[in-house]
């Protein structure tokens, strides 16, 4: 049976490829480690009730070794997929964040290096106008 | 001339059915929907009177404690984690045994809403119809509304008062669309009402504007209104302002503020104004507003008519206001339905795409199921009326 898979691109310089690993445990579940209600909402107070339902075993399946209908497979996979997609689209927003706090810090460095740049050389841009124009 | 039998029903039937899926907001409806084929509907406008059967109609709330709102991403996971659950009870009670063969159209809200919960449902109509092999239609929320409150209604031609969480507008029909004649210029009237009843940490079950509704209705100071300010502008509303007053008001009171002139007797330091007071006079203010602009549009117009729909067209007062209004005017009439078609429901949804459907405006390729936060009612192309 084949499993469900994902591919990520952001222009020619990044391609990330998602896959099912059956084996894992993190694609036999329907409860997933992103999918949860907000922490917002639990610190108020919430209950959850409105949780995936668990997966569907098939008829006739032995407590021991569980089979579980297609769909159910298919949500339980999917339910790890979406889990690897967040956090990797979580990392990339960390990144991101980083880079533009990095960024502003850079060009408030230069700006203030420019600034001391211009004082050392005794260079007063206004003084010297008004001084011109006297 | 408007036809609506132009597309034969599934099968060789005598009647269309169709399921609606509506979850723009914190309520998720599902609604199946029969319309008999009728000889007079190939000849006219009678799009207000389709004989429509409700075979379900099926809705979940997504409730969140006292105080606050309901999060984007929270409401989309109960969508998410429902939407199923009410698809196969909705059918269950219609007793739609094979959806492939007896579903001739489903149809899903495309705005106007909240995206990531719009996203949930139509991702669920999508599947359905991929699943069944069934077209699609994407309907204006707005539009729903107005379809639903007609057919139950049987109102042919009204002024329409769109009362909900995210929307307040007066609209009107002129050459196949619904213009907006007014609106509000912020807020909308029961995401004003709903906010309130956070600051004053009333329960959300059943809705926070019911329980609002309720306090209003114990007041025992009827005859003395709180002054709040009254903003109507031309045909326009605005709520913000009004909001961020009574909720000072409301501070006050808790913090028991004996400064506050309104509220407490600067002499005796006497409590002069209650919840239930705020709850009155708000709703009385604000409803007032609504009637003024309602009516400017019913002279516009020249109609007797007017339909209230919307989450807060449930509310009785409202109700009682604009039959006042309409009373007083020679032969007005004011239509408006109970809970079960003035929340938001999958009903209306099926309700408006069905006219839709068979004037021939399906879904052609899948990437026109895209929903949109930002969907106005006048950008919809009526073609099932005259």
């Amino acid at each position: 049976m084949t499993t469900p898979s994902a591919i990520y691109k952001h222009g020619d310089e990044l391609e990330k490829h998602f896959q099912v690993d059956i084996n894992n445990a993190r694609y036999k579940t329907t409860n997933g480690s992103t999918t949860g209600p907000s922490e917002h909402v639990l610190n108020a107070g919430q209950i959850d009730r409105d949780r995936p339902s668990d997966p569907k075993l098939l008829d006739n399946t032995e407590s021991s070794s569980p089979s579980y209908t297609p769909l159910s497979l298919l949500r339980m996979q999917l339910t790890g997929l979406q889990d690897d997609i967040n956090i990797f689209l979580t990392e990339r927003m960390e990144v991101a964040k980083m880079k533009k706090s990095k960024l502003a810090s850079d060009a408030e460095e230069k700006r203030i290096e420019e600034e001391i740049k211009v004082l050392l050389d005794g260079g007063d841009d206004d003084n010297s106008e008004t001084e011109n124009e006297q | 001339m408007v036809n609506l039998n132009t597309i034969a029903p599934k099968n060789g039937r005598s009647y269309y059915i169709a399921l609606g899926l509506e979850g723009s907001a914190n309520k998720l409806g599902v609604g199946v929907i029969k319309h008999p084929i009728l000889k007079e509907q190939e000849i006219g406008d009678h799009s207000h009177d389709c004989h429509a059967e409700i075979l379900s109609n099926i809705r979940d709330t997504y409730t969140t404690p006292p105080g606050e709102g309901f999060l984007p991403r929270d409401t989309a996971r109960h969508h998410r984690n429902w939407c199923v659950r009410l698809i196969k009870r909705a059918l269950k009670e219609a007793k739609i045994n094979d959806p492939r063969l007896d579903l001739d159209v489903i149809c899903f809200t495309k705005g106007p809403g909240m995206g990531a919960p719009l996203h949930s449902v139509v991702i669920a109509a999508r599947t359905c119809s991929l699943l069944w092999d069934i077209p699609l239609v994407r309907v204006n929320h707005c539009v729903g509304h107005i379809e639903m409150g007609r057919e139950i209604t049987k109102a042919v031609n009204p002024v329409v008062l769109y009362v909900s969480g995210g929307n307040t507008q007066v609209i009107a029909y002129s050459e196949n669309r619904y213009r907006i004649f007014g609106e509000t210029l912020d807020i909308a009237i029961g995401n004003c009402l709903d906010r309130f009843a956070r600051t004053l940490k009333i329960p959300n079950a059943p809705s926070p504007g019911y329980n609002i509704e309720q306090l209003a209705n114990k007041c025992k100071n009827k005859d003395q209104l709180v002054e709040l300010p009254y903003t109507v502008k031309g045909m326009d509303l605005s709520m913000s302002g009004i909001l961020a007053y009574i909720d000072s008001l409301a501070k006050d009171l808790f913090k028991g503020n004996k400064k506050n002139k309104i509220l407490f007797d600067t002499k005796t330091g006497e409590q002069k104004v209650t919840v239930e007071d705020l709850c009155y006079s708000l709703q009385e203010n604000l409803f007032a507003m609504l009637v003024e602009i309602t009516e400017r549009a019913m002279a516009h117009v020249n109609t007797s008519q007017v339909l209230i729909v919307g989450g807060v067209g449930c509310n009785v007062r409202l109700q009682e206001m604009m039959a006042q209004m309409c009373k007083d005017r020679a032969n007005g009439q004011v239509h408006a339905t109970d809970e079960r078609f003035c929340i938001d429901n999958g009903v209306m949804i099926a309700q408006a795409g069905l006219l839709q459907y068979r004037m021939g405006d399906v879904v052609k390729d899948l990437k026109e199921t895209i929903v949109t936060q930002k969907f106005r009612t006048d950008e919809v192309y009526v073609s099932w009326r005259e």
